[in-house]
């Protein structure tokens, strides 16, 4: 069974800041560039969130915690997301939530 | 002996020749032939060296009949037309001689027989030649007045321009208005200005010049004529009206791709096609609104009718289309989401730039196989469209969408008659085919018919005015000198042996011969070829059985003597 997509955690974190994934092209440049080669961040994940699929956000919580907001992806990014901010605004999403 | 003095030259091609073809053995052959004046090879004939030795070898030695031996007369007939006329000779006193398509390249395993070829095939250029008489190339007086066909935004412009070049126009359009599909267009891309002021500007331009006289409510019925010189009938409003023109410019447009009932859910209510979700956005405002319910959730479809077994070629501007009405329908409501489920994105040029913008305001992009298409289905909740996301590792993903806009691309449209009317030619895809896509893009092979827009291949409208702008510039470089010049490789007829049997009538495929009656004289007449008409195909030729028609340039003697040339002689 396909996962129903939905707006709502979009919503959720645009409501808790400047969250701006979806300018993100999935070209991969910041998986490239990322010095710890988490391969999910950003951009696997930044589809799940604005997919709204907040059960895969939930699972993916230790790579969250890992990136170091070391802002290399961020350098490269051809469509200027903030990534790193978005990172941070996930992390307090996932705090508010009890993790 | 003759008592002509020709020159041969024989070409290695850089070795495309000579690696085959032993050249040195082909000079030998043919030095001693009868009226041979001079014989040289050459590592490139087409080379400014050779063909600066040529001219000097025509001004020196008197030639009058050149034979050049290198590659296929497509390439370098006009080359060495031009050397023969720098030099003073008349160019068609040249003869091509093909021994690098013909013997080098077709013979690899086979380097004494290619040689042997070559050595025939010069023979019978030789012996063309010696019987080739100078021709000059034929005038005919041009119409200053275009027929414009298709009064969209192509036709329109192309009109104006030619206007104001000084040519007269006759604009037709079949429906009732001028304007076309931009004339029923709200905001277009990429300047937000809206398609149906663009065409009311059109119009008071067209108003003000008298030179353009429309006929709506019309189509071409019949077109006769030569070069230069057509005679085209329009049906306008149940009236047939006889037009002379010069050159006929077709810009007829395109049909937006009807989907078939059921393909991504077609039929359901809620499922529109690009043209209905424009107007829908054209024709309101405020918060959209399908059918009194409030859209809040969009599902775009790209590239349906466009990049498939049908129809393999890319519509062009849909991709661009698409994204600009996605832009149009966030402008009404923040919130709106809309999902774009795309196969590539080609929103090329700085159509990418409404690409960015759209994802910066919430667009998102799911990129779908070839081989997997969306599914549309309708359910208690609404629509929905499930789709494998290639950028998200494949995952198979559901949309509950409000509207599911499937994103159509071009068809031709659908015209036999004026197909029939004027002989266009119609491409595998069923658009109009140019000449030469690059540097003869709105000339067709029939002369004095162009075609510009997107009756020729899918085109935004800023490219059809381009290429209705391009026909403008092609048909005053021929109609404002006032004379064309006209290949003089045509037929001819011995008055004197024709028996108007109308043999020849009934088999030239242009037209061009009539049984006329001369001095006021009784009877059928004889055959009369319109040299303007005439393409020198030859058809006629054979079918005479008198033998008493011939082909400028390629006259029953001169083939006789070709034939010859292949069978005499030494085969070295």
């Amino acid at each position: 069974m396909s996962t129903v997509l939905s707006p709502a955690l979009a919503r959720e974190l645009h409501q808790l800041g400047e969250f701006d994934a979806e300018a993100c092209l999935n070209c991969g440049v910041c998986s490239a560039t990322c010095p710890l080669g988490i391969d999910l961040l950003p951009r696997r994940l930044f589809r799940y969130v604005v997919f709204g699929l907040a059960q895969r956000v939930r699972e993916e919580s230790e790579a969250i915690f890992s990136c170091l907001l070391c802002r290399a992806c961020e350098q490269s990014c051809p469509a200027g997301v903030h990534i790193t901010e978005n990172v941070r605004l996930l992390r307090r999403w996932l705090l508010e939530e009890g993790l | 002996m003759s008592g002509r003095r020709i020159g041969v030259y024989v070409c290695h091609c850089g070795g495309n020749i000579s690696d085959y073809v032993d050249v040195e053995r082909v000079v030998q052959a043919v030095k001693d032939n009868d009226d041979v004046v001079v014989v040289r090879d050459a590592m490139f004939t087409c080379s400014d060296a050779t063909q600066q030795e040529i001219a000097t070898d025509i001004a020196e030695q008197q030639l009058d009949g050149l034979v050049v031996a290198s590659c296929s007369p497509k390439l370098h007939t006009f080359t060495f037309r031009d050397v023969a006329r720098r030099a003073g000779l008349n160019p068609y006193e040249y003869t091509q001689v093909n021994i690098r398509e013909q013997c080098s390249w077709t013979h690899t395993d086979d380097r004494d027989g290619a040689t042997r070829k070559a050595v025939k095939l010069v023979r019978a250029g030789i012996a063309r030649t010696r019987l080739s008489e100078p021709l000059e190339p034929l005038e005919v007086e041009t119409m200053p007045r275009v027929l414009v066909i298709g009064g969209g935004i192509a036709g329109m412009r192309a009109a104006i321009g030619l206007a104001d070049i000084g040519l007269s126009v006759f604009l037709v359009e079949r429906k009732l208005e001028l304007g076309g599909w931009v004339g029923g267009f709200g905001e277009m891309f990429p300047h937000a200005k809206k398609g149906r002021a663009l065409i009311a500007e059109l119009k008071d331009e067209i108003k003000r010049r008298p030179a353009i006289t429309v006929f709506t409510n019309a189509e071409l019925t019949a077109k006769s004529g030569t070069y230069g010189n057509y005679r085209a009938v329009v049906r306008a409003n149940g009236e047939s009206i006889e037009l002379e023109v010069g050159q006929i410019v077709v810009t007829t447009g395109f049909d937006s791709y009807e989907p078939e009932a059921g393909q991504y859910g077609y039929g359901i209510d809620g499922v529109l096609t690009l043209p209905e979700f424009k107007r829908l956005l054209d024709e309101s405002e405020g918060p959209l609104l399908h059918e009194g319910k409030p859209v809040r959730n969009i599902a775009y479809v790209y590239c349906v009718g466009s990049r498939d077994a049908e129809h393999p070629y890319c519509s062009r501007f849909c991709c661009s289309a698409a994204v600009h009405a996605s832009l149009l329908a966030v402008d009404r409501d923040a919130d709106i989401r809309q999902y774009h489920l795309y196969r590539d994105l080609r929103t090329y040029g700085k159509n990418e730039l409404m690409f960015n913008e759209s994802r910066k305001r919430g667009s998102l992009y799911l990129k779908f196989a070839d081989d997997d298409l969306p599914k549309v289905a309708r359910n208690d909740d609404g629509l929905s469209v499930t789709v494998r996301d290639l950028l998200t590792a494949g995952e198979e993903v559901t949309i509950a969408a409000d509207l599911v806009v499937l994103v159509t691309g071009m068809v031709p449209r659908q015209n036999e008659e004026l197909v029939r009317t004027l002989k266009l030619p119609v491409g595998q895809d069923g658009f109009f085919n140019e000449i030469h896509p690059k540097l003869r893009p709105v000339e067709t092979v029939v002369d004095g018919v162009m075609i510009a827009g997107a009756c020729q291949g899918p085109k935004t409208s800023a490219e059809s005015v381009a290429s209705g702008l391009a026909a403008v510039a092609q048909g005053a470089a021929v109609l404002k000198r006032g004379v064309a010049e006209l290949d003089p490789q045509v037929a001819v007829v011995n008055v004197s042996a024709c028996t108007s049997c109308g043999e020849c009538v009934a088999a030239c495929p242009f037209g061009a011969i009539s049984l006329t009656t001369t001095n006021g004289s009784d009877g059928p007449g004889v055959a009369v070829i319109d040299a303007a008409a005439c393409k020198g195909c030859g058809g006629c030729v054979p079918v005479c059985p008198e033998d008493a028609i011939d082909l400028k340039g390629y006259t029953d003697s001169q083939v006789r003597a070709m034939i010859d040339g292949l069978l005499v002689g030494a085969e070295t």
